[in-house]
């Protein structure tokens, strides 16, 4: 996904941009008419410097570009806009939506140093971005292709988010998981009460299901997300002395390649059809993110 | 695996048959020859009257009965068993090993477990007996079903399985929904707070936290009938902002039922096991 690059967005989100990003975005020529894009312009002031970063860096632009491979029936609008909170859930038929306060927050939240998991500012930004775009894209996936889904919604938009950050290389996939986990650590706080009837996961629970998709994903890639490696079959055992709370414990671990494996059977049988393999090839052969990106 | 609780479930589930049922009962159509199913004795003494109770109240050949509009491509074993843990779960791949399981030990304890006394919003012991063992049978063979139908989940399975045992309590009148679903609400409400708070690890777990799953439980009922359900709202159960979600929750449900599982359910035999009686007013008694 594009999002990379929208990361990099991101990156503007953060700062500055470079003069480069906009030719990154043409080499594939491809886009996808169905999907229609806005950057609202804001009125609070403070978000304007987003505003400009966003556009500059074709954050959208890349988006459509990326989902070039997917056949939808009607037109989708993606915008950023000012929503005078940090989402705005997307509702059916509707527009997605990505919320300048959102990409203030990821910018605020990431870290200034890296982390103990090495997570750096820089991914925590284009990861958690790219997370948001296609979260919110996922959703309106659902609708207008009609795909059945079991399970929260809102847990399944973020699984179809992960799904897509592994299949662009290791690196993409390292960058955008670290990043996308990252932000829902950062976010924690104590949810009580009626706080648990939101549609959405805790952030907790979603920080642990991305480095769960992520280790399920690829094990070799994403080892140092767990706490104890699975022990294919063998009971895991936690290593002695303070549990690490940045890394998934023991107890979730033996589940994650059985819950990779089937995101991708849902994906490949309720999207795929959907895909234009040709397209999709050179999608996959593009590179979304850049070195810059999230500076 | 899963939570717990089934206990109760024969209440629930009840055995014999009214008057009005028994041709159903003895139609010998209205049996699923592809599910198997055992009651292995205990050896632990104080699990026998917990394996006595299930065995004479015919839970396992209630639910054979229950489950015969689905068609199943293969044998699918449920068994009420000593399991040396607190638990009900699945165990795909077949084999020996395979199938449901369900566990004296779960039963005993949330029969231990369930609050005596009605609650100010209504909440009785007898309909968090009976909803919550409904409850734990049905989100198991939520599993086996998503595993040997090969069924598409897109969300996290845990919630796939509630959601597809919460959608089942809605489409047998409104009586069995109301029984079925405040009651597991209930026994959610009371695990919830007696379990509070989780340390932070606990929400890696595949399941989602115990006011989640009372809130989704509340939210497809409600969502699926709200004219039944809608003290929640007025009780301030179910806050307004996801209430209005509901119905748009129920419906995905229900769209995710008919077309991934909608071709592995026989019609006919669908109404026949509708039109039938299965919970008695003494069950969860």
């Amino acid at each position: 996904m594009k999002l990379l690059r929208s990361a990099a967005a991101l990156a503007a989100v953060s700062l500055c941009v470079h003069a480069t990003p906009t030719t990154a975005q043409t080499p594939t020529g491809l886009q996808n008419s169905q999907v229609d894009i806005a950057y609202v312009e804001p009125s609070n002031p403070d978000y304007r410097p987003i505003y400009e970063r966003l556009q500059k860096r074709q954050v959208l632009e890349d988006l459509r570009e990326f989902l070039a491979p997917l056949r939808l029936p009607r037109k989708v609008l993606a915008k950023i806009e000012q929503c005078g909170k940090l989402t705005r859930p997307y509702e059916l038929g509707g527009p997605v939506t990505i919320c300048y306060e959102y990409v203030a927050e990821i910018s605020k939240l990431a870290p200034k140093e890296r982390t103990p998991r090495g997570v750096s500012r820089e991914d925590a930004i284009v990861g958690a971005f790219v997370q948001a775009v296609l979260h919110e894209m996922s959703h309106a996936i659902f609708d207008v292709l009609k795909v059945p889904v079991w399970g929260r919604e809102d847990d399944a938009a973020d699984k179809l988010a992960g799904f897509l950050m592994l299949q662009f290389g290791k690196e993409v996939a390292r960058r955008t998981l670290n990043g996308a986990a990252y932000f829902f650590e950062a976010s924690d706080r104590t949810w009580t009460g009626s706080d648990f009837s939101d549609t959405r996961g805790t952030e907790a629970q979603r920080f642990y299901n991305y480095l769960c998709m992520a280790y399920g994903g690829d094990q070799n890639t994403f080892k140092d997300f767990v706490e104890v490696e699975d022990g294919a079959g063998s009971r895991v055992v936690r290593p002695k002395g303070p549990a690490r709370t940045d890394l998934l414990p023991a107890r979730r671990v033996p589940w994650c390649v059985k819950e990779y494996n089937e995101l991708r059977w849902a994906f490949n049988t309720l999207i795929m059809p959907h895909v234009d393999q040709d397209l999709l090839q050179k999608v996959r052969a593009r590179q979304w993110l850049r070195s810059d990106d999230g500076k | 695996m899963r939570r717990i609780g089934t206990a109760l479930a024969l209440a629930i589930m009840c055995q014999p048959v009214h008057p009005a049922d028994v041709s159903a009962e003895s139609s010998p159509d209205l049996r699923n020859s592809q599910i198997v199913i055992a009651y292995i004795e205990p050896t632990k003494s104080h699990l026998r009257s917990v394996y006595e109770r299930m065995k004479n109240r015919q839970v396992l050949e209630q639910l054979q009965q229950f489950l015969s509009p689905l068609r199943l491509p293969v044998k699918l074993p449920i068994k009420m068993l000593q399991c040396n843990q607190t638990n009900a779960y699945y165990q795909g791949g077949g084999g020996p090993a395979g199938g449901v399981h369900i566990c004296y030990e779960y039963i005993d304890w949330y029969e231990r477990f369930v609050p005596l006394d009605q609650t100010p919003e209504g909440f009785t012991r007898e309909d968090a007996l009976v909803g919550n063992f409904v409850d734990t049978l049905l989100h198991e063979l939520g599993h086996a079903v998503f595993d040997i139908l090969q069924i598409p989940v897109f969300g996290r399975e845990e919630d796939a399985a509630d959601q597809i045992a919460g959608f089942i309590m809605l489409q047998f009148g409104k009586d069995v929904a109301r029984r079925t679903l405040t009651g597991n609400a209930h026994a959610y409400r009371t695990m919830a707070s007696r379990r509070e708070p989780w340390p932070r690890t606990m929400y890696s777990d595949t399941h989602g936290h115990d006011w989640q799953r009372f809130y989704n439980y509340l939210c497809i009922a409600y969502g699926g009938d709200p004219e039944t359900f809608k003290d929640f709202i007025e009780a301030g159960l179910l806050p307004k902002a996801r209430a209005d979600n509901c119905g748009r929750e129920y419906q995905q449900v229900r769209r995710a039922f008919n077309e991934t599982m909608g071709r592995y359910i026989d019609q006919d035999l669908l109404k026949q096991v509708q039109s039938r009686q299965w919970l008695r007013p003494e069950d969860g008694k």
